[in-house]
Formats: structure tokens, sequence, C-alpha cells
């Protein structure tokens, strides 16, 4: 008998050798190709599925989608629109998505975001004599702990109370806007505006930021490689900053340590439990960390548009960054992709309203069947893999 | 033994999941009036047979003939009106009903419909009587034995007029008393002309009560042999397809300084104590085994020694320091090893890879991550180190847990948690659900682990194996340790006269009995 196990031993070993396991510098999933075949496979079924709707407003399909691409990527102007619209877009997708894979159902970015542009909005007119290069992190971060500091009640009612976190979220979104219109209108109001010519009212808004608040456009970085952005886009470096934050939390999830917490608590609280991780205290850090993502969002408006902070600042950026974050599977890459997909059906909207007369609710409906469609193709596809990968495991069992 | 005509006959039957072939052309006869028990490792495909017996799945191919008559149940009703009836391992009782109310539920003696519950109570006391089943018609569910639970169920199927009874691993839940009184009820069947089909994998109980045993391997009928001209050692071979070593390999008992002391532990959950004054005692060198009733306070006594449950009163001691509700974190810090009772929930996080639940709690040690980086060239050759020394069978340590067999993850399981050479180990229910070739190797891994100095606390469901590799033995009973023996002065009647706390407080002379 222990022989015949010595021997199954060594052949297990042989085999071992004459089929190293790849060694890549971090162990990567297989069927990659299949993860990126079906978002696309679901943006064109969305796409048939939405052409019923245009037929029975009486619009051809094609030529709709078509002026909606030429539209959308045949001008340099769209172009820099998509990724601007698509740059907040990133930072709530971003925040949910860290969120989601412990688990948590950050369903506060909104308010989140909204108190990070208050909080950075002060830094950035109270805060007077800097140079740039101190005031403009600082308002940055700012916008950070805004986010955290609304993200912080949620998460300490949960962790110590078992309040579960959408309710109190969504609650504290409703509290965040309230408080906000109060902190504009009847606190921070500016009222040293000038009215011109006697005509009108004020703006609702707070002081103008100092120039050293404010984010440089991307119009600099464009030249660099030879691209003459148009000079009204908006479109700053918030956009690089997302994406390289995206790959940072890339890092932080699949190559570190608290990663390896973060994605074991959200599997299995229990099992992490057991293992000797504290899943409060990963929640906790994994909950903040979302929160001053989210206080990040509202930035690229704030500080790279506007230049102040009114009371009909953007508003949305964090329910469509819990699409973004579904529609991406919280991949990082997948998030900037998505935003830019939300990007373009926002600018790609506004294109076929325009020149084709379509109404603008088309764009709602697209956006809405592209979501649905991307997470049920991805289930289908989960569960295929899910069997592929049973299936080589038995066979590697019955070989040994 | 029967050499009667067959009553039920399998003639090829093949069924197909996707990815695997559950049943492979199954065929054997069962002779009427003989208990015919089938014999399998889990996977082997026994579940799979009954259910298409009993008419839940339908066959891919192969046919079933009944008293010489082809059939194809669509629904176990079919086959219970036919006269085949299956009592599941998981009972289906309505717990508020009474015992006469569960067995006429569904088939109802009405007049006029309104049901009759003199009437029902009357033939379910017959029933009781003409196979020897004693239990009471009219009391609740709720209040009666799981042996006695079972019998119910038994009386369901016999009260559609089942003259095929299929039991489907019958004495997992039973105690060894329960387990006596159900064969003697299996004996009253065949007695009565009754057909009984065993489903099981203790070779030592088909054995004894058997007169015909089929052996299932992969979904392939090894063979079909009388009872009584096989061993078990022949058996198990049979299923495992090697020859299996019954005799595990241990060194002489050497015990050295207390590593675990629990003293007085209580813990209290929803008003009940759960762990009621609990003291127990496991040294370097020995295996300590705690046998029991599940249920009577087991999960918690691990949980609470893990720091994964908080303890109302007593104390846990590690050596020497005291670590009481301190974080498990705190607790595995001190060469502490946990095979927990779950698998599934506790053990392993199924969707992550097996490198990542192989680093899980050691994932911040210098050796895998350095400045916040995993060192994936560290982790991946431990991994495979370990994967190899364990005997863990998979494809690629970067796929799924859950891609695993049940064997091979809790053979993950034990790969993780014997690196660094553990102290300490408390595993919990280690064998539940595995083959014998699993349960065989863990066996001897807690004996290797005790032979190099390990203090082992085994808790175990499994009577057989408290027995097979204890040093020493308690019985839990109510969260209270009843009585504790050495190796050799325990013997099944007396442990099992404990666990159903029919005998109480050996140690303490019954002065903290409740």
């Amino acid at each position: 008998m222990t022989e015949t196990r010595t021997e199954t031993r060594e052949e297990t070993q042989k085999e071992t050798r004459q089929t190293p396991v790849r060694r890549p510098r971090g162990p990567r999933r297989k069927y990659a190709l299949l993860d990126l075949a079906a978002p696309v496979l679901a943006v064109l079924f969305a796409m048939a599925v939405a052409s019923v709707a245009l037929l029975v407003i009486g619009k051809n399909p094609l030529a709709v989608y078509g002026t909606m691409f030429a539209f959308s990527f045949g001008r340099l102007d769209s172009v820099a629109a998509i990724l601007y619209k698509a740059t907040p877009l990133i930072f709530s997708g971003l925040a949910v998505a860290v969120g989601f894979r412990a688990k948590l159902f950050n369903i506060g970015v909104e308010g989140q975001y909204l108190i990070g542009a208050f909080c950075a909005s002060w830094v950035g007119f109270a805060v007077k004599g800097l140079p740039a290069a101190v005031h403009l992190p600082l308002v940055v971060l700012a916008g950070a702990l805004g986010g955290a500091l609304w993200a912080l009640v949620p998460i300490w009612l949960k962790v110590k109370r078992g309040v579960h976190e959408v309710i109190s979220t969504i609650m504290l979104n409703h509290t965040a806007f309230l408080l906000l219109h109060y902190l504009i209108a009847d606190v921070f109001m500016d009222k040293t505006q000038v009215i011109v010519g006697g005509a009108g009212s004020p703006r609702v808004r707070m002081p103008l930021m100092e120039p050293t608040a404010l984010m440089p456009k991307l119009h600099g970085l464009a030249d660099l490689i030879g691209v003459e952005l148009p000079s009204h886009s908006s479109l700053n470096w918030m956009l690089v900053f997302g994406i390289l934050l995206a790959a940072g939390l890339w890092y932080l999830v699949w190559r570190t340590p608290f990663g390896v917490e973060l994605r074991a608590v959200g599997h299995s609280p229990d099992a992490a439990e057991a293992a000797g991780i504290n899943p409060s205290a990963v929640y906790f850090k994994t909950f903040l960390m979302s929160g001053a993502i989210a206080g990040l969002v509202g930035l690229s408006d704030l500080i790279g548009h506007f230049g102040y902070l009114d009371i009909d600042f953007p508003r949305g950026y964090g329910f469509t960054g819990i699409a973004v974050a579904l529609v991406a599977r919280n991949n990082s890459l997948g998030i900037i992709l998505a935003a830019l997909l939300f990007g373009f059906l926002s600018r790609g909207g506004l294109g076929i309203q325009v020149l084709e007369k379509v109404p603008m609710e088309t764009y709602v409906i697209l956006q809405g069947l592209i979501i649905l469609t991307i997470v049920v193709f991805w289930e289908v596809i989960r569960r295929y893999v899910r069997a592929r990968q049973k299936r080589e495991e038995a066979s590697a069992d019955a070989q040994c | 033994m029967t050499n009667t005509t067959p009553v039920l006959q399998l003639q090829g039957i093949t069924k197909r999941f996707p990815g695997v072939v559950a049943n492979d052309r199954v065929t054997f006869d069962v002779g009427a009036g003989e208990i015919h028990a089938v014999v399998g490792e889990n996977g082997a495909g026994k579940s799979t047979l009954m259910k298409i017996v009993t008419g839940l799945y339908p066959p891919d191919e192969g046919r079933i003939v009944f008293k010489g008559r082809p059939v194809a149940f669509r629904s176990p009703g079919q086959a219970i009106a036919a006269g085949i009836g299956i009592v599941h391992q998981h009972f289906m009782l309505v717990d508020a009903f009474t015992v006469a109310e569960n067995v006429i539920l569904g088939a109802e003696p009405a007049r006029l419909g309104v049901i009759d519950p003199k009437t029902s109570v009357r033939q379910v006391s017959e029933l009781c009587d003409r196979f020897g089943l004693k239990v009471d018609p009219s009391a609740r569910v709720e209040d009666i034995s799981v042996g006695e639970q079972q019998r119910v169920e038994i009386l369901k199927v016999l009260y559609r007029g089942a003259e095929v009874i299929i039991l489907d691993e019958p004495t997992a839940v039973l105690v060894p008393q329960e387990v006596e009184e159900l064969f003697e009820h299996l004996m009253a069947l065949k007695g009565q002309g009754k057909t009984v089909i065993f489903i099981s994998h203790k070779l030592d109980e088909v054995l004894r009560v058997a007169d015909v045993i089929t052996v299932l391997r992969q979904g392939r009928v090894v063979g079909t042999v009388p009872a009584a001209e096989v061993t078990r050692e022949r058996l198990a071979e049979m299923m495992v397809g090697r020859p299996v070593l019954f005799d595990l390999k241990r060194g002489p008992a050497a015990p050295g300084g207390v590593v675990l002391s629990v003293e007085g532990l209580t813990s209290v959950n929803g008003g009940r104590a759960v762990l009621d004054d609990l003291s127990l005692e496991v040294r370097a060198g020995e295996i300590y085994g705690l046998a029991g009733v599940e249920g009577n306070g087991q999960t918690e006594l691990a949980e609470a020694v893990m720091g994964l449950r908080a303890v109302t009163a007593g104390r846990v001691t590690l050596l020497g320091e005291d670590v009481t509700n301190l974080s498990t974190g705190e607790v595995r810090r001190r060469r502490v090893a946990y095979i927990p009772e779950d698998r599934h929930r506790r053990g392993l996080v199924l969707p992550m890879t097996v490198w990542e639940n192989v680093i899980l709690g050691v994932h911040r040690s210098p050796e895998f991550s350095r400045g916040g980086r995993l060192l994936f060239r560290s982790i991946l050759s431990s991994t495979e180190e370990a994967v190899r020394r364990f005997d863990v069978r998979l494809a690629s340590v970067l796929a799924p847990a859950q891609t695993l067999s049940g064997g091979n993850q809790q053979k993950l399981i034990l790969a993780r948690e014997f690196r660094g050479d553990p102290g300490f180990i408390l595993a919990s229910q280690p064998t539940r659900g595995l083959d014998i070739g699993a349960t065989e190797f863990v066996r001897q891994e807690l004996l290797n682990a005790r032979d190099r100095g390990a203090a082992v606390l085994l808790i175990s469901a499994d009577l057989e194996e408290v027995l097979s590799i204890s040093d020493r033995i308690g019985v839990i009973y109510n969260g209270h340790i009843q009585a504790e023996f050495g190796r050799d002065e325990a013997d099944p009647r007396t442990l099992g006269a404990y666990m159903t706390g029919a005998r109480t407080a050996r140690r303490e002379g019954g002065s903290a009995a409740s």
C-alpha cells in the first residue's frame, strides 16, 4: 500500500516537471479573450434591440447609428467631449468597484462626491497665497477627505451596529444634497458678485476659487503628441489622474496583501475570519477608500471647468458610477472603457438629436439596454468558464 | 443468502451530466426480500442511481424492470405508487405535526374531504406493530429523537405500500444504539417480505446487515457479491480501486506538557448556554478525540478556542498564555492550525485561486510579501511544494478552489494549515464527506503531526474516527464534557450512552451534571 502511494506521488512530481506551471509575474486569468468578447457582443445586441425602438419612431437605425459614430469620432471636439464626460465616471466607477470587491455596496458615492466637491471648493477659495504646487494637491486632498468623511458614518454604523450600508448611504445622499444647498446658499454664498447692467440676479454659488487651485487643461500634453485640442474643451489632468488611479487600484487589489484580504472578505467573510483576517477592519478601510475616491468624482468639473461650486453643480455621477462598475465587473481597465462608452453614448446622443432629430431619450434606452445585456452576457460566460475549469480539474484528478 | 427472483432489475442505466458520466451502464438485480447494499465512495454515482430509480431523473440510456415489467417513473410519486419508496438522508418532516400526521401527509384517509384523525392514528400504530417500529403516533416530530424521526420516514413509505424501500446513508445521523435498532428494523422488514436497498459507504455496517452488496466506482458497477463471501478489505479495494490501509501508522504515545487548556468555558447564545462549564486539556503528542452527537456544543467550542466566538466565562490557555477572547489572528500567531468543520464556509474562499487560499492568513508574512507587495515567485513555489506534499490533485494552482473535489479541497486546507509545523491542531470534522482514500490520508496526517509532538484536538461526529486515532476520548453532551476515557477504556456502547445523555458526568461525579 505504502508503495502505491509513493509511486503515485512520484508520478505527480514527474508530471509537474514535464508541464511546469506557467510563472507569469503575477498569476493571470485564463479565458481573457472571452471576457473581452462579452461586452462587444452585448453592445451589438443592445444596438440591434434599440433598432426596434428607432424603427417604431420611423427612423432608419443604420442612418442613426452611422451619424452617431460619425459625429462622435469624426470631430476632435467630440473626442475631447467624450473624454471629458468619461473623467468623473472613471472616478465614480472606481469608487463603487473597490467597495464591490469587498461586497460593500457604496450607493453613497453621489453624496460623497458632493461633500468632496464642497471641501475642495472651500480650500480652493478660503486658502490664499499658496503656490499652485501646494494649493492644488491640497484641494484634491480636501476633496478626498470630504468624501471619506461622508463615508465614515455609514461604515461605522455597519461595523459597530450592523446597519446595512445601502440604507444609510441612500439616506445620506439626500442629506448631502440638502446640506450642500444650505452651505452654498446660506453660509458661503458669494455676496461680492457684480450684476452686469443691473439685470438678472446673482448666481447661487460659493466664491470663485483661487487660480492656484485650478487643474491645468490637457492642451499642453495633447500638443506634445501633435493633437491640437479645441480651445473650448475643458479636458484636464483629472483624466490622467483617473487612469493612474485605476492602475493603482488594480495593483492594490491583485498584487498586494491588502488586496488578498479585500477579496477574501468580499467572497467569504467567514473564511477570511477563520484564517485570521479581521473582516470589520477590512470593511472599514475599504469603505473609507471608496469614499475618498468618490470625493474626487466632482473635481474634474469643479477645478477643471467651473472654478466655483454652485447649486447647479452636475449631479448623478454617483449613480452612473454604479452602472459603470457593474458593466466593467469591477475591473479597472473595464471601468475606463465603460466610462468612455458612457461618454460616447451621451455625446453620440447629442449628435443624433441635433442631426437626425432623434429624441435624446434614445440614448437612455440604449444605455439601459447595454447595461442589461452586458450583465447577462457576462453571467452566461462566467458559468461557461466555471464549467470548463471544473472539467479540467476533474480530468486532472482522474489522471493522477 | 437469498437467491430469489429479482424484484428490481437495473439494465444498462447511463446518466450523463455536463462533463461527467454519473452512471455508466449500471446493471444489477435486486432479489425480492433481500437487503441489498449499494456501496461506493462519494461521487461514485449512488445517489444519482437512486434518483433515477425513484423517478427524480430520467436515465439517458438503459431501463428499469420492476416485478418483471419495464417501468419509467416520471416522479417519486409514481415510483411510490408502484411500490418503490425512498428514505432520504435528510428527513422531510413537518416538525410541528404529529408522527401520524406526518405519515399520512399527502395520502390522508379522508371521508367527504375531512381527515379522520382517529383512523390515521390507528392505521399508523398498526403499521408500527406490524414492523416492530417503536414510535408514538401522537407525539410531535419536534419532540422525538433523530432515530425515531427516521422511523417516521420509514413508516411514510410503508404506509404508501412500498415493497422496495431505499435508505440513503441512513446511519449517518444515528448514534451507535440507534444504528443497532435500525438494523433490527431492517431485519423485521425483510422478515415481512419487503426488499431493502441500503446505500452506504460504511463497510462494517454493510457487511453486518446486507445479504448482497453491489459496489460502484466512478459510475460503474465493479461487482455484485454476496456479503458472506467478501471481506472488508476486499470491499474497500473494490470501492477505491487499490488496496486500502486500515491500520494507520502511529508511534508510541508520548504525551508531553499541556498545550491547550480549557477551563470552565461557558458561552451563552440567545439565553441558552451552548457551552456549559466545559473543561478539557490536550497535551503535546496526543490526540484528544471529542465525541458527541452534533449540536451539543462542538461547533461553539471550536469557535471559542479559535477566537471566533465570545466566551461568557471561563478560560482558554494555549502554551501557558491566556488567549480567551483574543482575535483569531492573535490565536493563530501561536502556531495553531485550524481545520474548520465547514470547509466551504470557513475553510476556503472558494472563488479564489488555489495559491490565494494557501497563503490566506499568512499572506503578510515576510516570505510572501514585502513592502506591501506580494512575492509571486515565492508564493507559487511554496504553493506548488505544499500541493505536492499533500497530494492535492489539480490542473493548475491558478484555478479557483471551488473547481477541486471535496477531498482535494480538504487536502488544500491541510496544506495551508500544516505548514510551519503547528504546535496545536484543532481539527473539526476533518474527514466529513471525504472518500476512503482522502479520509485515510487526513487521519494519517493527524497521526504524523501527533508523532511530531503536536497537540491535536479532534472533534468528530464519526465515532469510528474518534476511536481509531485518539489517545484520549471525551464525550460532549449539552455543552459539557460528560466523560473522559483512555484509548483502551472506550467502547462504542459506553460512548453512545454518554453521547445521548443516557449517562452523565462520569468525571466529576455528577456534581456538574445538569
